[in-house]
């Protein structure tokens, strides 16, 4: 019995290292593969960090199955002997952590910056934001440039607005402006890996380039208030061509006049 | 209580449906309007057999668990319209309807309604349907056998009961199990939600006296209300909005019912004018007129009531009643909106009375006390009032949001139409393309550094707009 408790905890690492194993090739820490360029930076952040605890917790583990193993083939004779501590190991497991913590920090440095600093943003993306999208309680409402004019912070005569659709350019670096019209909510798009939060006051640009033409969920990730389950919207990445063509119809759309439109459906 | 014939009779029957058992037997209800319960108990309810307000509206609409579809009023109920080529009696009744290749029946179907011939109004739950087969077995015989070439209606009210599911999942916690915009979060809320039973929709393509369409409704839906707490249910599937929209009619239509027949009655027998007739009747005298009005008119006013309300929806989708500018949008020139601000603060159309003459929504009319149409005396505050008893804030215009949209279309329908239950009134004798002139400077408002400097306005002009504190 005293040497079952040994196998127990030598048992469960086991576990962690097949699972450990297999999980990444069977997506089961993600909703789906990482679909735009940053998102296998952050994953591949996200299984060093799995690579590093999977190997504490397991090397760990089995220093308890160890001691339990030990403890359990002692003879009858042998006598507890009583410590004040280990002042070598105290130092080992403080600066081995330390360095791990470190090494983490460093190697995570370039990918926020990527994410997070916009002179580290592709060139491409940094030209000019395709699209704002303002959060408001509770929806996303979403302003472009006129085509063939620029985006500006300030609404210009002629932006075309829309509402929980964002339109924009697939396999291209592309940025958007994220504004929030009352309180905080988050920009989050599971499949492209994108968060982050919107801030009152404060524009801030966000990147992605989408690697598959298709359509995103968009969800607020901050509790925004009653309604924050109904923030949801979609991300529709399309060649240029079909956003240019996207755009166009929208701004007809929007110029609409009531007598145009009879003459051409007549 | 069953006098009714024809059409009518099929809403007594109704078509009732059964609402989907949830795992507590927890039941909503339609709440009476508060101009309902101002009425003496007498005239809500009814007396001796002759029906009050209360039981007439749901003899008509229903309850939340069981609606009811009159036929009469222009709402998608759902279903599909069929005949029965044969009937089998027996334990299991089963009829045989026709099957048309080109439009099947539904693949699943909970309701058989007769609309011909003896059984004509009767509903029948379907214990096994097969569509391809088009056969159904009823739960219960029917009492006369039904005859072939009785056309008959399967999965009756199937389209408005999933926007029940819908409403009460996503709008009523605002709106109200009864439209009334009284919700739980409604109390949180600025601007109010719509309370649907004025039958009245603020942004319309309509003229000033329809209702809106089903298409205003769907836009509201898809593109919410910015400016107020309408989200967008852009993400929604179109047979959901569609659903919902119906529904949403529904009510509108139910609570407008329920005012006409309250209209009847309030100058009469509501609390408080009983209360001042007491000093020259008895209490007696009094219910008993009410009885014999109830029993002898009301049937009437009721059938009366729904004629009208089907007769303005009905218009309200034919084309004759939708907003068309005679000319395309002028061209948004510095001339334009010149023009468009002369017409804004000129006398004919005295935009700035209310909209203040920069367009910030400030005009003298907003400090000026309104009298309550319903009650007759001065709102406790300063200001426009709606319909709805609000406080009706003319708009800013130049922060660019539009509430009722932002296409010029939209704006034009604005002015040309004004704004269903606010003070926006309607200019519809103005010429078109001063509409468009004034639409021009309006969307150009939010745009101005200096708003109302922009050119030199005319002293006459300015003058009339301050003139109009005094109206």
């Amino acid at each position: 019995m005293k040497k079952f408790w040994a196998i127990f905890f030598w048992f469960w690492p086991l576990v962690a290292l097949w699972l450990c194993a297999v999980a990444p090739a069977n997506n089961w820490w993600f909703p789906s593969p990482p679909l735009s360029t940053l998102g296998h930076q952050i994953d591949g952040l996200f299984y060093l960090i799995l690579i590093i605890v999977a190997v504490t917790f397991i090397g760990t583990q089995f220093a308890l199955g160890y001691a339990l193993w030990k403890g359990a083939t002692k003879g009858s004779g042998d006598k507890a002997w009583f410590s004040h501590g280990s002042h070598k190991l105290e130092i080992i497991w403080t600066i081995v952590p330390a360095f791990i913590l470190v090494f983490i920090s460093l190697t995570q440095l370039d990918v926020l910056a990527e994410i997070r600093v916009i002179s580290h943003f592709p060139k491409e993306a940094r030209k000019a934001p395709a699209a704002e999208v303002m959060a408001r309680q509770f929806e996303w409402r979403i302003r472009y440039a006129r085509p063939g004019t620029e985006l500006m912070n300030e609404p210009r005569p002629g932006d075309l607005y829309y509402v929980n659709e964002v339109h924009v350019p697939a396999v291209q670096p592309t940025m958007i402006n994220l504004r929030t019209q009352d309180v905080q909510h988050a920009f989050f798009v599971p499949r492209l890996r994108v968060k982050q939060d919107a801030v009152p006051g404060l524009i801030i640009p966000v990147w992605f380039e989408i690697e598959q033409a298709g359509e995103y969920e968009l969800l607020c990730a901050e509790l925004c208030g009653w309604g924050h389950y109904k923030m949801k919207a979609r991300i529709i990445a399309e060649t240029p061509e079909q956003v240019q063509a996207y755009l166009s119809r929208l701004e007809q759309e929007q110029n609409e006049d009531g007598v145009a439109d009879e003459q051409s459906s007549q | 209580m069953f006098r009714a014939s024809g059409l009518t009779s099929l809403s007594i029957a109704g078509l009732l449906l059964a609402a989907a058992s949830g795992c507590s037997d927890f039941q909503s209800s339609f709440a009476p309007s508060k101009r309902t319960l101002a009425l003496i108990p007498e005239a809500q309810t009814g007396q001796q057999g002759a029906p009050g307000v209360t039981p007439l509206v749901d003899e008509k609409f229903g309850d939340p668990q069981h609606l009811k579809a009159w036929m009469k009023l222009p709402v998608e109920w759902g279903g599909k319209a069929s005949s029965v080529s044969a009937f089998e009696a027996g334990d299991q009744p089963l009829i045989r309807l026709t099957v048309d290749e080109e439009s099947p029946l539904p693949e699943k179907a909970g309701r058989l309604v007769f609309t011909s011939g003896t059984l004509a109004g009767k509903s029948f739950e379907i214990t096994s349907w097969d569509s391809s087969a088009g056969t159904a077995i009823l739960a219960s015989a029917p009492e006369t056998a039904p005859e072939a070439g009785d056309s008959c209606t399967v999965d009756a009210g199937s389209l408005l009961q999933s926007g029940r599911v819908l409403y009460m999942r996503h709008c009523s916690h605002c709106h109200g199990t009864a439209g009334d915009g009284n919700g739980p979060t409604a109390q949180y809320l600025y601007p109010k939600p719509r309370d649907y039973r004025h039958g009245v929709f603020k942004f319309t393509s309509t003229i000033d006296s329809s209702r809106a369409t089903r298409d205003d409704l769907l836009r509201v839906l898809k593109y919410g209300i910015p400016g107020t707490y309408m989200p967008s249910f852009l993400l929604m599937k179109d047979e959901e909005l569609h659903a919902l929209v119906e529904y949403v009619r529904f009510l509108a239509m139910r609570g407008e019912y329920e005012r006409k027949l309250v209209n009847e009655l309030a100058s009469d027998y509501s609390s408080k004018a009983v209360e001042s007739r007491l000093q020259s009747e008895s209490r007696g005298d009094v219910v008993k007129e009410l009885q014999e009005f109830l029993g002898e008119e009301m049937a009437g006013i009721a059938e009366s009531a729904g004629d009208e309300l089907a007769e303005t929806w009905t218009v309200s989708e034919a084309e004759e009643s939708r907003v068309a500018p005679s000319v395309p949008r002028v061209e948004d020139t510095p001339e334009s909106r010149q023009r468009g601000r002369d017409l804004y603060l000129g006398k004919a159309l005295n935009c700035a009375n209310c909209h203040g003459i920069d367009g910030a929504g400030n005009g003298p009319q907003t400090i000026a006390f309104e009298k309550n149409p319903e009650t007759d005396e001065l709102y406790g505050e300063a200001g426009l009032h709606d319909v709805w008893g609000n406080l009706n804030q003319p708009r800013n215009l130049q922060t660019g949001i539009f509430r009722g949209g932002r296409r010029p279309i939209d704006v034009f329908n604005r002015i040309y139409a004004g704004i269903k239950g606010s003070s926006m009134p309607a200019f519809k004798n103005t010429p078109h393309e001063d509409i468009w002139h004034v639409v021009n400077y309006v969307l150009s408002l939010q745009f101005e550094s200096e708003p109302g400097a922009a050119g030199t306005a005319p002293a006459e002009a300015v003058a009339s707009a301050a003139d109009g504190s005094q109206n």
